[in-house]
């Protein structure tokens, strides 16, 4: 019996997570595709380092979602019909889907807000095109970040959940159970916030690029700086993941 | 190992999930403010590079100040995980 | 007779495949189990060991001590019992394998740095050499930075945060040497936890240096000035917390994802682009970001 219920929520898991993961990065990668498709009507004749760019900010931008189709084909096919781990993995096999799910919202949408504006203002400084490539793909790894933290807490919840103890009392199986959703919805919901924080500054980032190049060195520092410490929300998130998983 | 009835459990359940819950809400309004707060930054020492120094000071300062709440939520979930 | 130049894209891809030669010939854990031959009517490259228990991997390569109590063997890197009974008497016994590789590692990483200086420092020209100028070029980044953040006056923090920036770059670098048992140190959370509370130490210091202790102190513990105060405590310990927890989940979200992935294609092929990125991309920023955020910590503190 328990084989079959772990089976549910290993394809429940799956489910959510290329479900939401699909919807977010469609929109990262549909914003790109419309300031694309703008700037090449304002600028007709740099069609060509345009499309380049949209190109590789929606590849970019897609990233979460990947992490989210490889979280899935694990939960589908890693190998999660034995009845090991009990109430722990069936809870912690939803919690893993629920992290990556949620977690790729922000980023995806952070990274696409970075890449329309990259796209805007190639339109506006054809000559500077690399630069701002460059700055854009640099800002999208750093959104990415928060992606590869929800990965992470969805890779440790899949691979290293203990089994239950032998003789183990009913109250601490139902609370680390639960310990293990809410790790899940901890790094799922808090890297919402911090993804799409650090999308936006890489987006004004690569937007000022545009504008004045000579301060390319200055803007992004700043940007680093910036989109460091915005990112340290989606850190304490990381932290209470893990206590969450191996303290309770 | 200590025997924990099932009430308790289902209270220590709920804690936990409050944590996980208030966390991960509790990140969403910091990560947005403070990723405005660098951005406008950002286009702030594009416009002026000789005031920089002076605008990652500000920058750093109102990250530190929008930060709060998520702190405030950090100190929360630890609560609700060590002391319930 | 003129030379033929050849494509980016061709020199990144020889590249790639130099280091995958190169890691495939020298790690023990890779290509060990891998037969080349004719099976049912086809050339194919298959793996002998076909069953991979990932979750066995990753116990292995993050809970160390807990993987080989699990399996009841003595550890590879001590040989023989007595000396692994020597080191459970000194770190104890839930730390013994995990404690010494990351010592080794630290040495490892000392003797990479001094033996950098050494060959530097050994033959200093007017007319520099390569890597002299590409050391000059960070030292001179990096000063720019400290004089832009906390004045002239200040200058003498250069070499503070030059060796912290290279420390943890060559840490985050080191994963990247194919050898077995290789790791990062900065994987293991006390060392990014040590750098950073040295960090905040420092902070704390050179405000009460520049302000004096009494008016340093009243920033926390003056319930009129600041009625918030213990939460500006709390602030404190969350700097040394983000700072930490950054550079340490970085780099440990890095070995995990190479990890799965590795086990995804059945350890046949290295993912070097993944190693790449993680390795020296992501190292390098996570190194400069830990850098920079230490100094303006300082240029805020002193500057109010």
């Amino acid at each position: 019996m328990m084989v079959e219920y772990i089976r549910i929520a290993a394809y429940l898991g799956a489910g959510i997570s290329v479900g939401i993961g699909a919807v977010t990065t469609g929109i990262g990668s549909g914003i790109i595709a419309g300031e694309g498709a703008k700037a090449i009507v304002t600028q007709p004749k740099a069609n060509e380092s345009i499309f380049r760019t949209m190109l590789i900010g929606q590849a970019a931008a897609q990233t979460a979602g990947i992490f989210a189709l490889v979280v899935s084909m694990l939960l589908i096919y890693g190998g999660f019909d034995v009845a090991e781990g009990g109430w722990f993995k069936v809870a912690a096999l939803l919690s893993a889907g629920v992290a990556i799910g949620i977690g790729s919202i922000g980023p995806s949408i952070g990274a696409g807000y970075s890449g329309g504006e990259a796209c805007k203002s190639i339109a506006r400084m054809p000559k500077h095109s690399n630069a701002i490539m460059g700055n854009m793909l640099i800002g999208q790894a750093l959104s990415q970040t928060s992606a590869i933290f929800a990965l992470v807490v969805s890779l440790l919840l899949l691979y290293s959940v203990p089994n239950p103890e032998e003789g183990i009392s009913i109250g601490r199986l139902i609370f680390k159970s639960v310990a293990f959703l809410g790790a899940g919805l901890s790094i799922g919901f808090g890297t919402i916030g911090p993804g799409a924080g650090i999308g936006y500054v890489a987006g004004r980032a690569n937007n000022m690029i545009g504008r004045f190049p000579d301060e390319k060195a200055s803007i992004m520092r700043t940007m680093f700086v910036g989109a460091a410490v915005s990112e340290s929300t989606a850190i304490y998130s990381l932290v209470v993941a893990f206590l969450l998983i191996f303290a309770v | 190992m200590e025997n924990i009835t099932l009430a308790a459990g289902i209270v220590k359940a709920s804690a936990l999930l409050g944590a996980g819950l208030c966390m991960g809400m509790g990140a969403l309004g910091p990560g947005v403010g403070e990723g405005f707060v660098a951005g406008k930054a950002c286009e702030g020492i594009a416009r002026s590079p000789e005031n920089a120094s002076l605008i990652t000071r500000t920058m750093l300062v109102g990250q530190a100040v929008s930060e709060s709440t998520g702190i405030y939520s950090l100190v929360i979930a630890l609560l609700l995980i060590f002391s319930t | 007779m003129a030379k033929k130049k050849l494509s980016p894209t061709l020199k990144i891809f020889l590249i790639f495949i130099a280091i995958e030669i190169a890691i495939v010939a020298f790690s023990g854990n890779f290509s060990k189990e891998l037969k080349i031959g004719f099976d049912d009517g086809k050339f194919i490259v298959k793996n002998e060991a076909t069953h991979f228990d990932l979750q066995e991997k990753i116990t292995e390569e993050f809970q160390i001590d807990e993987h080989y109590r699990q399996i009841g063997e003595i550890p590879k890197i001590y040989n023989s019992e007595k000396i692994y009974n020597f080191f459970k008497t000194i770190f104890g016994e839930a730390t013994a394998v995990g404690t010494f590789n990351l010592l080794r590692m630290l040495l490892i990483v000392d003797m990479v740095l001094l033996l950098m200086a050494y060959l530097i420092r050994k033959k200093l020209f007017t007319r520099p050499s390569k890597p002299q100028i590409m050391f000059e070029m960070i030292y001179v980044l990096l000063e720019e930075f400290v004089v832009e953040t906390l004045g002239k006056e200040k200058r003498h923090f250069t070499p503070y945060i030059v060796t912290l920036f290279i420390f943890i770059w060559v840490c985050n670098m080191i994963g990247l040497v194919p050898i077995p048992g290789f790791m990062e140190p900065t994987r293991n959370l006390n060392v990014p936890l040590g750098l950073g509370f040295i960090a905040v130490v420092v902070v704390h210091a050179t405000a009460i240096k520049v302000k004096g202790l009494w008016h340093h102190l009243q920033n926390y513990f003056n319930p009129i000035k600041n009625p918030l105060f213990i939460l500006d405590l709390v602030g404190e310990i969350s700097k040394v917390v983000s700072i930490s927890f950054r550079l340490f989940g970085n780099v440990l979200g890095g070995a995990i994802i190479i990890l799965v992935v590795s086990s995804l294609v059945k350890f046949i092929v290295f993912p070097v682009g993944l190693n790449l990125f993680f390795g020296i991309f992501v190292g390098t920023i996570q190194a400069f970001v830990f850098t920079m955020l230490a100094l303006t910590y300082i240029g805020v503190e002193i500057s109010e």
